[in-house]
């Protein structure tokens, strides 16, 4: 057994370090996007309809990134 | 809350976009692999109904609570709880529908991709069409109703 094999040895599904991968990223952007939302309306609350709109458009760009990590993890399998 | 008219938009668009999801993708799913990719095609179509209408939907709730003293934080409690919930939802119906033998995997997850990026296209024109006030959300002393008149979308 060469040093390679002791250090990084995986056995099952690569698949399944692509689901943590996956949402590494739209977790970082969505908590990103959600605290800058939650700055603003502290300092305008009467722009609150307008900022949440623009928060919706900012998670469903984010979370789109997860899905499709998600969902090609299983297509590719 | 002046976002309102918006979100309902969002939600029915979005119901919309997962029927014709399951039109078109239910007749190639159907012509390319057989009767599991019109099953694979439907649940996709349903699948992604309700990750597509599940955000917009979640703050449209929470916004029912903009009088009580917490909102904000009922506000975000709703949203992203829901937000997890609906990640929870899809990784479990993933793992579980991916390996049925009755289902077409391939065309199952390609209906729920495509339709996670048009409705992507869809929240942007809505959202640039969309008429919001810049200080709609504003209630003056002794006004209590009126909040959602006077915001349309085009």
């Amino acid at each position: 057994m060469d040093a390679t094999t002791v250090l990084a040895e995986i056995s099952g599904n690569i698949a399944t370090v692509g689901y943590g991968l996956a949402a590494i990223g739209p977790a970082i952007g969505v908590a990103i996007v959600v605290g800058k939302t939650i700055e603003s309306i502290a300092r305008q609350p009467e722009l609150a309809g307008r900022l949440t709109v623009l928060m919706y458009i900012g998670i469903a760009f984010t979370e789109a990134l997860a899905f499709i990590g998600i969902a090609t993890g299983f297509i590719f399998v | 809350m002046s976002s309102t008219p918006v979100f309902r938009t969002i939600v029915r668009a979005g119901l919309l976009l997962a029927l014709a999801i399951a039109v078109v993708g239910g007749v190639v799913g159907w012509l390319v692999v057989g009767s599991t990719g019109l099953v694979g095609a439907l649940l996709g179509a349903v699948v992604a109904a309700v990750l597509v209408t599940m955000t917009a939907a979640s703050i449209l709730f929470a916004n029912r609570f903009q009088d009580t003293p917490g909102y904000v934080t009922t506000f975000f409690a709703i949203v992203l709880g829901g937000w997890v919930l609906k990640f929870v939802i899809f990784i479990v119906l993933v793992l579980t529908l991916s390996g049925q033998p009755w289902l077409d995997r391939t065309v199952f997850l390609l209906c729920i991709i495509a339709g996670v990026l048009v409705s992507l296209i869809l929240d942007v024109v809505i959202v640039s069409r969309a008429r919001i006030g810049n200080v709609s959300d504003v209630e003056l002393p002794g006004q209590t109703t009126g909040r959602d008149e006077g915001n349309s979308i085009s």
